[in-house]
């Protein structure tokens, strides 16, 4: 059976090699460039200059580094499309199975090796990238400090590999229930990309409760936010976020120190100071203070084997519902 | 003598239509049975019963004395059309045959594939409706099943592949100890090959038994003006 399954998937496995080469060599490449950029100009920069040259390293690898985080984040897309999907309905639609299913061998039998060595491949075909990526990325994501962004979270370490256990699974068993494969490939690629955007929009985040804390709006923390906000009744900032954590909160109403909203004339105070450090300075010496909620940085790996762990849970679902199935198909 | 397939007012229905009723037929070892009947007599039904590719509603069945299907290496089947691996050399698909089966018979296969002269780097895509038969019932034998089951092997075969995939059963027959039940919309197939008939007309056995009897029974001398008889009467009652 494992012949025959091999005999049937050798093409493909061919091609993903061929695929996984050529982007093993173009990681390779990356990485190395990556690493000398961040040793010349980053390591031991002047400290007048340093934010220059960070963004100026941010922006030279900006586009090649989100380019291959989408490719990784589509490869189980792909497992999913021309792996998963025909590997039942195509057997269906061509009849193929009640020749297979007439030979000693069960059909449960039968398709625990179709299943097992399909997921098995796409599981380590997308690792090796993943590892080949995380490694050549790594620099540029320490320097960027923004893990837990949707697209940087789903293309690194461990939750890709999650994907294509899941995507490759979610293949068969449309395939299995529709019994046509270019439809089940299509439907495939529908629900991965709902399940995936889901889980990048709205679900992650719920893992686990987010930490509030009360920040004092001093120096450092002006330092990381994106901007300040009047309106007629109270000032707020935009976009705080703690460096390596993932933000909770986009945007924070400040108050004072006793309490109550900090208002437009609080703030008037302060302006007309001559430039924007002057006017900085003065807003910190009023020890403003607002709340900010946040999963921190070193709840990462946690997110990471969660979001794993609810991508295995699936897949085996799926795979339970496909021997299930399998058993009572009509054939 | 022992019976290799045997059922008893089997029935099947697909929601409220039933595809076969109340069926008991007794078909012993040794025989070449022929299952014949009218498009939608429920001929692929009870093949798909007896290989368990499909489940009953009603009755029971047994074939080489057990549940259908639980002897996987004893039964082989041939489903309507011979559906191959398009993009599988011949080879790949003795190979698949010796990789799926304990007790494949490579030999049976080797001789089979050069007597009937098939290119085995040929794909079976590229084998013409009666070679691509004769390959799924190469497969079948090599298995050296106890039971084969053919369903309608001929009916997309223009005469002269039909004439010569039914002489290469009757051969094969003759060659390897096997039962073979195999389903025609024609008795002129059947005729050449059977030596056991079963009539079912709308989900319901017409006529069963071995065709001399049957003949000597009704004192006919033409098995076709038999057969046309009960299709007649069929009709007739419904």
């Amino acid at each position: 059976m494992i012949w025959l399954t091999w005999r049937q998937f050798r093409g493909s496995a061919l091609t993903a090699l061929i695929g996984l080469t050529v982007l093993a060599i173009y990681f390779v490449v990356l990485g190395l460039s990556i690493r000398s950029s961040y040793q010349n100009d980053l390591v031991g920069c002047q400290p007048a200059v340093c934010d220059q040259a960070r963004r100026l390293f941010l922006n030279t690898y900006a586009e090649q580094v989100g380019l291959s985080g989408a490719l990784l984040i589509a490869v189980p897309a792909l497992a999913g499309v021309f792996w998963g999907a025909p590997l039942i309905a195509r057997e269906l639609e061509e009849n193929t199975h009640r020749l297979v299913w007439n030979q000693s061998v069960t059909r449960t039998h039968w398709l625990a090796v179709k299943l097992g060595l399909v997921t098995l491949f796409a599981v380590v075909v997308t690792g090796l990238f993943s590892v080949l990526l995380t490694w050549s990325a790594s620099r540029f994501d320490q320097v960027n400090g923004d893990r837990f962004g949707a697209l940087l979270f789903a293309s690194r370490n461990v939750a890709p590999l999650g994907y294509a256990l899941f995507a490759v699974l979610l293949g068969a068993v449309v395939g299995l229930l529709l019994r046509r494969t270019v439809l089940a490939m299509a439907v495939t690629l529908a629900v991965f990309a709902v399940v995936q955007v889901l889980m990048g929009t709205v679900i992650r985040s719920h893992f686990m409760p987010p930490v509030t804390a009360t920040v004092i709006l001093d120096q450092e923390a002006m330092r990381n936010i994106q901007g300040m906000g009047m309106n007629d009744v109270r000032g707020r900032i935009f976009g705080y976020t703690i460096p390596g954590s993932w933000s909770m909160s986009e945007e924070n109403d400040l108050y004072k120190p006793d309490g109550s909203p900090f208002t437009v004339a609080d703030a008037k105070t302060c302006m007309g100071e001559d430039d924007m450090r002057a006017e900085q300075d003065c807003q910190a010496k009023k020890k403003l203070y607002f709340t900010h909620s946040y999963h921190p940085a070193d709840r990462y790996w946690s997110f990471q084997w969660i979001e794993l762990g609810i991508f295995v849970g699936l897949s085996l679902l799926l795979a339970a519902l496909a021997f299930r199935r399998i058993r009572q198909s009509a054939g | 003598m022992t019976s290799v397939i045997h059922a008893e007012g089997l029935g099947k229905r697909y929601g409220r239509h039933p595809a076969l009723e109340d069926c008991s037929i007794d078909i012993p070892a040794g025989r070449v049975a022929g299952l014949v009947g009218p498009n939608g007599a429920g001929k692929s039904t009870l093949l798909g019963l007896t290989c368990g590719l499909i489940a009953p509603t009603s009755g029971s069945i047994e074939v080489l004395g057990k549940r259908p299907g639980s002897q996987l290496p004893r039964v082989g089947f041939v489903a309507q059309d011979a559906p191959v691996y398009r993009t599988l050399s011949v080879a790949d698909h003795l190979r698949l045959g010796a990789r799926l089966n304990r007790s494949w018979d490579a030999q049976l296969a080797q001789n089979r594939i050069r007597k009937l002269g098939l290119d085995p780097d040929q794909k079976a895509g590229r084998l013409s409706g009666g070679q691509r038969a004769q390959l799924a019932l190469t497969i079948a034998a090599a298995k050296r099943a106890e039971l084969i089951i053919l369903d309608e092997p001929v009916a997309a075969l223009d005469p002269l592949a039909r004439h010569t995939f039914l002489l290469d059963l009757s051969e094969l027959v003759a060659e390897v100890d096997v039962s073979v039940v195999l389903s025609s919309h024609l008795l002129g197939d059947l005729e050449q090959v059977c030596d056991h008939l079963i009539v079912l007309v709308d989900g319901r056995v017409r006529l069963a038994g071995d065709v001399d009897d049957l003949l000597a029974a009704h004192h006919e001398t033409s098995l076709e003006k038999l057969v046309l008889d009960y299709l007649m009467r069929a009709e007739v009652r419904s």
